[in-house]
């Protein structure tokens, strides 16, 4: 779960960062230019960041797990700088307007916790369809004969996979589904707990029951202004790389939500930075391509934007109208079809095993970023 | 099919008849139901169950002697043993007999019936191996397959069933029982977890093991996990535990917030103790095989490290909140639990124990932080104004009583600012010199104590500044004693922070004592000594009798002065100002009584007397006890 290979350059102490800016070289001592000249760098910064992921959001990686975590790593990035910007101009920030516009921001930061937190779950959701895809995979096993038993195997595991990604408002429905689908075993329901996510999804237990993710995506935008002229005269300009964190943040934030399945979905949020941030165009972009994509994929119930889940859903959908349409014994040409399908399975499959770990380590590492700038600046107030 | 039920249950305990079994008598014809079978003699026997010829252990044998001869055999497969012909049919019966039921009943039936499951598991995963160009083979693993799935899914069921269903049996009886039983009682006290009532245990390995032979591991797996997580949830909500939001707990107000640690305190205590030993526990006794150390330890962290995350979401939480004195011990506690958790979790990945580290990692920040403000309110408190009577300032007596209470928490505040100095010094910095004192070996050692001393040089300090504010050198003294008093007596009445401060720092504050002591004697008493000085009395080898009576009067005056200012100065420590009490009569009656013996009668003139020696030698020791009182002095009544 916690990045530990992060530690080493991201996990500096306020210390180690005073000393390694002593013997940096691009701090100069005219305090005026350093100052516009750091603010520029960051807003250069986050800018080329998004300029990147904008390239890289090609057709079939836009919110890929791969994508979602250079996004990812793009705001620990950020951060980063951020935190930097601030330490290095501490003395101001206690005074106004930096109290109230950096306490602002960090009240926002918390909020951001509880999306973290949500994902959890989420990303352990996805999980339990990785284990029935594995079953999937392992009964029509390519190698091997596939006999009556095998299919019966796979079209359970499958049916299970396919209640458990209807979307949550669909919940209510999925119980009669299942106990259709149940037509061997035991008559006696009071006892059948069927593998249904939606049993599974009631054991999600990173938030309240009340808590919604859409309704914390907006109290993380309410009110999201850019910056006065007045208080980024007051402020030397700090107000701005905050106004840049906390776009940044939110984007970030709304875009797992987008993503991962979470309790009460809804990406209803506004969302807008003016042009003349040159970071704005990037994410800007990016942005309506999600809501275009959420347009188009929503239509369908669709529980998470992620791509990989995309992939399951019409790897499986294919699988499962494939094992309808076969009948005993198998001729060659399914056979061989069954073997293609397996394949193409087994190839979303690997990539979701092998990013999804790595994922959940890096969402946590968000998560204790956040943390750990908070409680920095607790810490220093005192 | 009723002949099989019968078939399966005298089968495990009689040899069974071929044959010439009369007692189950049945229709002929329904022996065509049963599975192809080659024996022409079919037809003559009775039973449907007995068309095979065989009993269910004879035809598990020949299915045991079919395996075999897969392994060894080179020549492609081309036609199933007749014994082996209906196997799967017999095991499709006995599925149904088992589904209607159910597994955990008897011990022997679930054992023949878990054993067939086992055969025709292995016999399908052979034949899977074999390349198969034999349609009447085939045609039987086809069969074989589909039974097997039916029969696993069976004991997927009935292992969901027997994780499940002990649980809400022993909550209905607990319920039970709840009503009767005194309110007072916590339920969870009489409650062992996992709650799996022990008969179902040998069942769930039996289970277990098959579905894993079978190849459904990752079914197993799935079940297992769902139904602990389920008990595990139900668990923590009977016992208290709700999600909990990270915004909304930097809302609660402190004295609430309290509460909701003690009650997690308590919860992460009862899964160090119990819950997860107990979890870790039924994993090794469902999954024993030394080959699926794998399996347990993935299914254990999975686990505990959905149950752990929400509890170091909390401490996360409310860790964010923001830095205050009275929150110093609840951090601390909630640091101490976190580090009787982790033993618990030793079975499981080591991110979960990085985990619960980086969150001991946050309260340790913020204790340090927290600690810190004592320092800054020392350094802040800068009152213009002195404590009147020189008494014990509050100052000293708050940081006094925090730094005792800290003390409690000795080791754990020691771990925690060695793990803040660490962090601070850069592993490539050299180690800084350190102040370091001789004979203190736990000063050397323990990083809080070096924090210890620095607030108590802050106090130090802080006092010697305050008692300047006094014009008065006497009450100086007097202010200095009572203060130093006070931390010599807070330091000697705990041994945690005497080992702490060292032998010779105490040493060094007992002298500083003795010489603010011997100070205020000096300058309250060394001129009322000086002024019984025998010297100058004499003038011509004469005693002058003026210069007596001034000196009575100086006396007079100044004793006078002494009681009325000092009766209303304070000493704390009743034992100081006993001490006080009498080194002042000690110096000063012995004085005066040679004094007033010697001159007394010199102006003893019958007239005025009284003017001049007002003091008796008993009267001085009254007016000294009265020193010191807080009170002001009742003047002007002399007793005899």
């Amino acid at each position: 779960m916690p990045a530990t290979e992060f530690q080493g350059s991201f996990g500096r102490s306020l210390l180690t960062l005073r000393r390694d800016q002593t013997d940096s070289n691009h701090h100069h001592h005219q305090p005026q230019n350093t100052m516009e000249a750091e603010l520029d760098s960051f807003q250069r910064q986050v800018a080329e960041k998004f300029i990147d992921l904008n390239a890289s959001a090609g057709d079939n990686n836009l919110l890929s797990l791969d994508w979602i975590s250079k996004l990812l790593d793009s705001f620990l990035c950020c951060q980063e700088e951020f935190r930097a910007i601030i330490f290095n101009h501490r003395s101001q920030i206690s005074a106004p307007p930096m109290d109230r516009i950096l306490s602002d921001y960090f009240e926002r930061s918390i909020k951001a916790l509880d999306v973290c937190n949500a994902i959890r779950d989420g990303i352990e959701q996805i999980r339990q369809w990785q284990k029935l895809s594995d079953i999937v995979i392992s009964a029509l096993d390519s190698h091997r004969p596939v006999g009556e038993g095998q299919l019966r195997r796979a079209k359970k595991a499958l049916i299970d996979l396919a209640i458990g990604m209807l979307d949550e408002k669909d919940h209510s429905s999925t119980t009669s589904l299942a106990h259709r689908n149940r037509s061997f075993g035991r008559a006696k329901d009071n006892h059948s707990h069927h593998r249904s996510f939606g049993h599974f999804r009631s054991l999600s237990w990173s938030v309240s029951r009340s808590w919604s993710a859409s309704k914390q995506l907006q109290a993380l935008a309410n009110n999201l202004n850019t910056p006065k002229p007045n208080d980024v005269a007051a402020s030397n300009g700090l107000a701005v790389p905050v106004y840049t964190m906390t776009s940044v943040l939110l984007f970030v934030m709304w875009v797992l939500v987008a993503a991962i399945p979470c309790q009460d979905r809804g990406l209803q949020v506004n969302f807008s930075v003016p042009r003349h941030y040159q970071w704005a165009v990037p994410v800007m972009s990016l942005h309506d391509k999600i809501v275009e994509e959420s347009k188009r994929r929503d239509r369908k119930n669709c529980c998470g934007l992620l791509k990989e889940i995309d992939r399951i859903e019409k790897s499986s959908k294919v699988m499962n109208e494939l094992v309808d349409s076969i009948q005993f014994p198998l001729s060659e040409e399914k056979e061989s079809e069954v073997k293609q399908r397996v394949v193409e399975l087994v190839e979303v499959h690997e990539g979701l095993k092998k990013g999804l770990d790595p994922f959940e380590r890096k969402v946590r590492e968000v998560f204790h970023r956040i943390v750990r700038s908070r409680t920095e600046s607790l810490d220093s107030l005192c | 099919m009723e002949k099989p039920v019968d078939h399966a249950t005298e089968s495990s305990e009689t040899i069974p008849h071929k044959s010439n079994d009369l007692e189950n008598t049945n229709h002929p014809d329904e022996s065509e139901h049963q599975s192809q079978n080659n024996n022409p003699t079919e037809t003559a026997t009775t039973p449907e169950s007995e068309s095979s010829q065989l009993s269910l252990p004879q035809v598990m044998e020949a299915v045991d002697d079919f395996i075999q001869s897969l392994s060894s055999s080179t020549d492609p497969l081309q036609e199933i043993p007749p014994a082996v012909e209906p196997f799967p049919e017999t095991v499709d019966s006995l599925v149904s007999k088992m589904e209607s039921s159910g597994l955990g009943r008897d011990e022997s039936e679930d054992s023949a019936f878990i054993d067939a499951v086992n055969r025709i598991s292995i016999s399908v995963i052979r034949l899977r191996e074999l390349n198969l160009d034999s349609t009447p083979v085939s045609s039987w693993l086809n069969r074989a397959s589909s039974v097997q799935h039916r029969a696993v899914s069976l004991l997927d069921e009935e292992f969901r069933h027997l994780l499940d269903r002990s649980n809400k049996k022993k909550n209905g009886d607990e319920h039970n029982n709840h009503d009767e039983s005194d309110n007072n009682n916590p339920p969870q006290e009489e409650k062992t977890f996992p709650d799996i009532p022990p008969e179902s245990i040998p069942t769930l390995k039996k289970i277990a093991g098959a579905m894993i032979s079978a190849g459904y591991e990752t079914e197993c797996c799935m079940s297992y996990e769902t139904s602990r997580r389920h008990a595990f949830k139900e668990e923590l909500s009977e016992i208290g535990f709700e999600g909990i939001n990270v915004d909304d707990v930097q809302r609660i107000p402190w004295e609430s917030l309290q509460g909701e640690i003690a009650s997690w305190i308590s919860i992460v205590r009862r899964c160090s103790s119990v819950l997860f030993p107990g979890e870790l526990s039924l994993c090794r006794t469902v999954f024993p095989e030394q080959d699926h150390a794998s399996l347990r330890k993935g299914l254990f962290t999975g686990l505990v490290s959905a149950v752990t995350i929400r509890f170091l979401d909390f401490s996360g939480a409310v860790v964010l909140t923001k830095r205050s004195s009275e929150k110093l011990f609840k951090f601390l506690d909630m640091y101490e639990t976190l580090r009787e958790l982790i033993p618990a979790v030793e079975e499981s990945d080591s991110d979960l124990i990085q985990e619960i580290k980086l969150s001991q990692t946050r309260l340790g920040e913020a204790a340090v932080t927290i600690f810190g403000e004592l320092e800054n309110s020392i350094k802040t408190d800068i009152g213009r104004t002195p404590v009147p009577s020189g008494a014990v300032h509050p100052l000293t007596r708050y940081t006094m009583n925090y730094l005792k209470y800290a003390c409690e928490y000795k080791d754990t505040l020691n771990q925690v600012f060695q793990h803040y100095e660490k962090a601070e010094t850069d592993e490539t910095e050299p180690e800084p010199e350190r102040h370091q004192r001789e004979d203190d070996e736990e000063y050397k050692t323990s990083a809080f104590a070096r924090q210890m001393i620095r607030v108590m040089e802050l106090l130090d300090a802080n006092l010697e500044v305050k008692s300047g504010l006094y014009r008065d050198p006497s009450l100086r003294s007097i202010f200095l004693m009572n203060n130093g008093r006070y931390i010599l007596q807070k330091i000697k009445g705990s041994i945690e922070i005497r080992d702490l401060m060292g032998q010779a720092w105490t040493r060094k504050r007992s002298t500083e004592l003795r010489q603010y002591h011997k100070s205020y004697q000096r300058e309250t008493w060394g001129k009322v000594l000086q002024c019984m000085n025998q010297e100058g009395l004499q003038v011509n080898g004469k005693i002058s009798k003026t210069a007596l009576k001034e000196r009575f009067k100086i006396f007079n005056n100044m004793f006078d002065e002494i009681h009325k200012t000092q009766s209303t100065w304070i000493v704390n420590d009743e034992q100081m100002q006993s001490e006080l009490r009498v080194s002042i009569a000690a110096l000063v009656i012995p004085a005066y009584r040679s004094f007033f013996g010697r001159y007394k009668q010199h102006i003893d003139s019958g007239r005025h007397t009284d003017k001049y020696v007002k003091y008796q030698p008993e009267d001085i020791e009254s007016v000294i006890d009265d020193l010191f009182d807080g009170n002001p002095a009742s003047m002007g009544r002399k007793r005899t």
